[in-house]
Parts: C-alpha cells; structure tokens; sequence
C-alpha cells in the first residue's frame, strides 16, 4: 500500500468518501470544459473580428501644427466611424519625403497612403511604385476637382495621385506705402501685368527703401511657375522625347526678374540670396515696398507681423495670361499596399469638401477642389486673401516639367545653380538657356 | 625667444583675446538662448535684440508639448548609451589587436578602416535598409543601434588604435614577467592607462549616435521610437520656413545634455586627445 492513498470505502480526512470525491472532481472538469471551450470561442470570435479590420498606415508629411491637428482630427474621426479600417498615421520630415519614400518602396516597407507631390509621384509612378487609382475612384471624389488639375496626375493615362492643395506666387504689398506713394491696388478683375509690377517697384524704390525684396536663394519653382504666365513650358514632347527649348516664353520671367535686380535696381539684390520667407522681416520693417512669396505666406503676415501692419495679398501677375503651374499636394496608394480599395476609401474621406478646407486652412494652400474653396473662404477671419487664393485655381494649368522622372535631378544639379548665376549678373541669359539645355541633356 | 618686457599687459592681452575667442564660440548658443524666449512677432523684427523685449515661455511648451520632446530625448539617451558602450567593448580589444600586431592582416586592416570611412552614406543607405529588413530590424532601436555601432567603429578602432601605440610595451612586457595573462594585461594595465583615449571615443560614439539624423529618419516609421534629432527637424518645414523659437527651445534642450557630459568630463576629454596625438 502506498502511503498517503486510501482505499474507496475509507473515508477521506475531510469526511466525504473516494466516490463522492470523485463526482465532485467529475463536475469541476465539466464546469472547466464549459467554461475553457467558452474563453476559445470568445478568443477565436475576436481573433476572426481582429482579422477583419483592415489597419491601413498613412504617411504624411504634414508640418505646421495646424495642419497636423486638422490631419489627426480627420483620420480621428474615420478610426472612430469606421471601425472594421483603422488608419495609422508615420509622420515624415518634410524636406527628406524622397529619400524616406524612395527607401520605403525599394525595402517593401511602404506606407499604405502616401501623402506626395505631383512632380515627385512622376519618378515612382515610372518605377511603378504606385497603384493606378483610376478604376478605383469614387465618381465624386473625381468630379470634385478640376480636368486641368487631375491631368498633372495623369501619367500616361494611370492617375497615381490624387491632386489636394496647390500654391501660386503672388505679389504681397505694405498697403501703407503703396498709399502714400498714390498707387492702387490691382483687383481680381484687373491684375497688375509684369511691365505695371515692375513700375510700381521701381516708383517705390527709394534711397532707404527698395521696391521689392525677393528671396531668391532657390528661385527654380518661383521662375518655372511663374514662366507659364508667358506660356513658358521649358520641356516639350517631340517625337517621343522631351527636349529642353529655351525661347521667348522661357525667357520673358527670369529677364525681367534679372532687370529688376541689375538695370532698375528696385530689387534689393543683397536679399535675393536669402530663401522666401528670409526677406520677410525687412518687408515688416517697411525696407521694402513689395514682396514676392508662395500664397500660404499669408500665414506669416498674420502670425508674425507687426500689429497694425497694413499687408494685402495681390492677385496673380500676368504676362499673356496669369496661369500659373499647378504641382499640387497627392495622395497616392503604394503598389505594396494589399488593401488599395480600402485605402482609396480613406484618401476620398480625407479629401472630402470639408476636411480638404479643414487642411488647406491649416496650410493656407489653395484646395484643388473649388467647392472646398468655398469653405475655407466662408470659414475665415481674412476672407480677402482667401478671395485672392481660390480665384487662382481657374489658372493652374499642367507645367510638362511636372510629369518628367529627371526633372528633380534637372532642378537640382542643374536649373538651381544656373538660374542663381544669372539673377547674379555672373552669366548672360544665352549662357542660361546653353547651360540649362545641356545640364538637360546630361541628366534625362 | 621674444620675451615681453610686461609680462601683465600681456596675460591681460591674451585673457582679453581668450574672451573674444570665447564669446565668439559660444555667441550661437546665447543667440539661441535669447530666441527660445522670444515671441513670433519679435522672431521677425529687421533689428533684433539679443535681450528679448517680452520674455515668453511659449516655445518651451510647444517643444515639450507639441513635439514629445521627453520621450525623444529618452529614445535619444538610451540609443546613445547602447551604441557608446558596444562601441568600446568592440573597440578596445579589437584596437589593442591593431596596434599590438604587426604584419600584413594588421596593415590590410587598417587600410580597410580608412576605406570604409569613403563610402558615401547615401550609397549605403537603401542596401543597408534591405539588410535591416531581412534581419526584421527595420522600424527599432536595435536596428538603430547596430548602425550607428557599424558606423562609429572604424573611427573610434583608429583613434583607439593610435592611444595604444602611445603605451610603451615595457609596462605589458613587465607584467607579462609577474605572469600576467592577455586578457589580465588588458583589462588591468591597458585599460585604466588608456581611460582618457577611452572617454574620448565612447564620447565620439555617443555624440555620433546622440545627433545622427538620416539613418534615424529611414529605419524609424513608428512616432514611439523617434529621435531627437528627427524631432527637431518637425520645425523646419516647406521653402525655408522654420518655426524658429521652438525649435531654438527644443535645440537648447536637445544641447543640454551633451553641454553636461562635457563639462564633467572636459579634464579627462582634454587628457585624452592629447593622449591621442603622441604617436608611441
């Protein structure tokens, strides 16, 4: 007999017999088995439920806090109302968007959405890193914004982004000195045309004063945009290939900016190697009449201005016309993405009418859709240069540099440098035009 | 030799030169004080003050706030400390190797210490990426750290390397008489006589891995995990505009830490470069 162990009809220490003890362990293994199979089947039910949502990632490059908050609002609220497609926001550094992207697709690590640029989308749609989001649109997302808008997207037919907030180069003016000097504002209706802009500077240039203070340290975007004014494209398609071609519409911008600086002197040339908004405390310090800044400046007239400071936001310059290049903000799905019709589903809620005017507020950038214009415009305490911003959208117009792979390159090794040597009076505008054709020709 | 004939007009001219050396040295860092108390309209004025007119307090706050300063910074910290540590424990022995052994293998390695240090990191970047993302060490701080491990090594073996030269052998021959074994000449003799090199390099690695920024921004995705240097970055944005009081706030503070550490090692710091230019 094994010490410890009692036969069945001893009574146990606690006074119940080996059987009764036995149907009690029987009942505590049935209730266990209940209640174990109970805890599998809630498990496998949330495991299943778990399997069912679909967790999309959404890289975004979004910076001013404002722009952060409204980004985080809206995809707040779809995780709130869409419960079975949850997105999660990888914040990206907007001056390294290229180089964390490139790196993303090429290691298969790529977000879901991708919030991009049209100029920057051209190279990957090329590598075929980006889904073709045509047959995936929603018919209102794409009757919401403008043909002319949708067709810097358009690659050859794919449409690999969709178009959200643009921006044009304006004119922006300290209202006091242009009244003491007697000159009237430009309205929406009659815009100041380059020759009038390049009086006026001239009249308010002063022995302590400039006309203008331009910020010209990387003037590529500023030059190209703005050369459309003239009907400047820069590259054009000739027999399957894009050629460089430096003629009168290419040349019309960058000349009068160059004239402003070297002939009238009415251009502070000693802030022209500053960047954009570098001048902005010498416009605020009434050391310049006039400056030139990308429209979302208006942000730092408010925020940072002197008090009283009497500023107006001008409507486009015009040359034979006043397009402008729209290369709006995107939003793309990555090839990689397994889940590309859930994320099209998000892209068209985060760039619904509302919260498209909910970001463009934030960036004070121009909404590509115009009924999002509308909202913004109803919805701000400045409504005249919101007036100004929206009524630029029928000007945007497809720049061909947009959709070119090599064109950062381009901008980069070559036009940048190029374009600095000649606002600095070191090369003629031959030397350009010589200088911009072959940098083209080395790196397409 | 030109001796002067006023010896106390010219310690009084070389303190006066050593202020100016050093106010022009430490102008930035005051520059940035006097920022991270401004407000945006004073940020922008044409002729700025180095004494803020209305002191604020704001941009800390946004820093600390907005942009999760304190969790950067422990990510920071912790990262920082790993790869400095690792770094010496690989290094030392490995450079005591170097500078002890001479023939070919240790001439062709010291030759491909020097040629590693050529690469351009934007050539290594994306092979390195696949690396990390076979090894499942892609959005982490161990994938972070083995970089920055890699990264700083063949620096700190040279530096190493060159402080060992600088003991003279006698001392390991002497031991090795009293039956001293490798590991014990290492540890007990090489080691402590070294500490200033040691500081020096470990300093270095922390340094490297305290501000790196690309290698942080393309292997980290989640915000958890993020740097401060990649923090800092979140000021800058589009065209030149840069948030400029909070990101002199978060500088300040992101500088803070390292201002520290030199200033309690700036004696063993001084030892040891010195230390490191006497070729033995």
């Amino acid at each position: 007999m094994r010490i410890g162990a009692f036969s069945p009809q001893q009574p146990a220490p606690d006074g119940a017999t080996t059987a009764e003890r036995r149907i009690q362990m029987r009942k505590v293994i049935g209730l266990g088995a209940v209640v174990l199979t109970g805890v599998l089947l809630a498990a496998t039910a949330a495991q299943a439920g778990r399997r069912d949502t679909v967790k999309l990632t959404f890289a975004t490059y979004v910076w001013q806090p404002t722009t952060v908050a409204a980004t985080k609002s809206i995809v707040d609220s779809w995780n709130k109302s869409h419960s079975n497609i949850q997105v999660e926001i990888v914040p990206v550094d907007v001056n390294s968007v290229h180089d964390k992207l490139l790196t993303n697709f090429v290691g298969g690590t790529a977000a879901d959405i991708i919030h991009d640029e049209a100029a920057d989308i051209a190279g990957f749609t090329q590598q075929g890193y980006l889904a073709n989001l045509k047959p995936l649109l929603p018919k209102s997302l794409k009757a919401s914004i403008p043909n002319r808008i949708w067709d810097t997207v358009n690659f050859g037919g794919k449409i690999t982004g969709v178009p959200s907030l643009m921006q044009t180069y304006n004119v922006f003016a300290n209202m006091d000195i242009l009244k003491s000097a007697g000159i009237k504002a430009p309205t929406l209706a009659k815009p100041w045309t380059w020759a009038q802009f390049r009086s006026v500077a001239k009249r308010l240039t002063t022995s302590d004063r400039f006309g203008v203070c331009w910020g010209l340290r990387s003037p590529t975007a500023a030059i190209q945009t703005m050369s459309l004014n003239y009907g400047g494209q820069f590259f054009y398609l000739e027999k399957g290939k894009w050629v460089f071609k430096w003629g009168a519409g290419e040349q019309a911008v960058v000349r009068q900016m160059h004239d402003m600086i070297h002939v009238d002197k009415s251009v502070d040339a000693a802030a022209t190697g500053l960047s954009g908004s570098a001048v902005l405390p010498a416009f605020f310090g009434g050391k310049c009449a006039m400056t030139v800044q990308g429209n979302f400046s208006a942000q730092s007239m408010i925020l940072q201005g002197p008090k009283d400071f009497n500023w107006a936001m001008f409507p486009l310059l015009k040359g034979k016309t006043q397009d402008q290049v729209a290369n709006p903000q995107t939003y793309s799905v990555s090839q990689q993405s397994t889940h590309k019709k859930e994320a099209v589903q998000f892209i068209a809620y985060l760039l619904n009418q509302k919260n498209m005017a909910k970001l463009a507020a934030g960036d004070w950038l121009i909404p590509a859709s115009p009924a999002a214009g509308k909202v913004a415009r109803r919805s701000t305490k400045h409504p005249g240069s919101w007036k100004v911003a929206t009524a630029s959208v029928v000007h945007f117009r497809k720049g061909n540099w947009v959709s070119l792979a090599a064109y950062a390159r381009w901008k980069a090794e070559v036009a940048t440098p190029q374009f600095v040597q000649y606002l600095k009076d070191a090369i003629t505008l031959n030397q350009l035009g010589d200088e911009l054709s072959k940098g083209w020709d080395r790196v397409r | 030799m030109i001796v002067s004939s006023h010896p106390k007009r010219a310690k009084t001219g070389q303190y006066l030169v050593l202020l100016l050396y050093v106010i022009f040295l430490g102008f930035p860092l005051l520059w940035m004080l006097s920022v991270s108390f401004k407000g945006p309209r004073e940020l922008v004025e044409l002729y700025p003050s180095l004494i803020p007119d209305h002191i604020t307090f704001d941009n800390y706050s946004t820093a600390l706030h907005e942009a999760d300063l304190v969790r950067s910074a422990v990510n920071s910290l912790k990262i920082a400390v790993i790869t400095s540590l690792v770094t010496t424990m690989i290094g030392l022995p490995a450079a005591y190797v170097l500078a002890r052994r001479r023939g070919l293998i240790t001439r062709l390695g010291l030759g491909w210490i020097l040629l590693s240090q050529m690469f351009p990191l934007i050539l290594i970047i994306i092979p390195l990426f696949l690396l990390l993302r076979d090894l499942h060490l892609t959005n982490s701080h161990a994938g972070l750290i083995l970089v920055y491990v890699v990264w700083a090594l063949p620096f700190i073996l040279w530096m190493l390397q060159s402080y060992v030269r600088g003991i003279p052998r006698d001392v390991e021959e002497a031991a090795t008489v009293d039956g001293a074994t490798r590991a014990q000449i290492l540890v007990g003799i090489i080691a402590p006589l070294l500490a200033p090199g040691i500081v020096v390099t470990t300093l270095f690695a922390f340094i490297t891995a305290w501000n790196e920024f690309f290698f942080a921004l393309v292997i980290l995705q989640s915000p958890d995990l993020t740097t401060l240097p990649l923090r800092l970055a979140q000021f800058v944005g589009i065209e030149g505009i840069v948030r400029l009081g909070p990101l002199a706030a978060a500088a300040l503070l992101a500088t803070t830490p390292s201002l520290v550490l030199f200033t309690i090692i700036q004696r063993w710091l001084t030892r040891g470069l010195l230390s490191g230019a006497v070729k033995g």
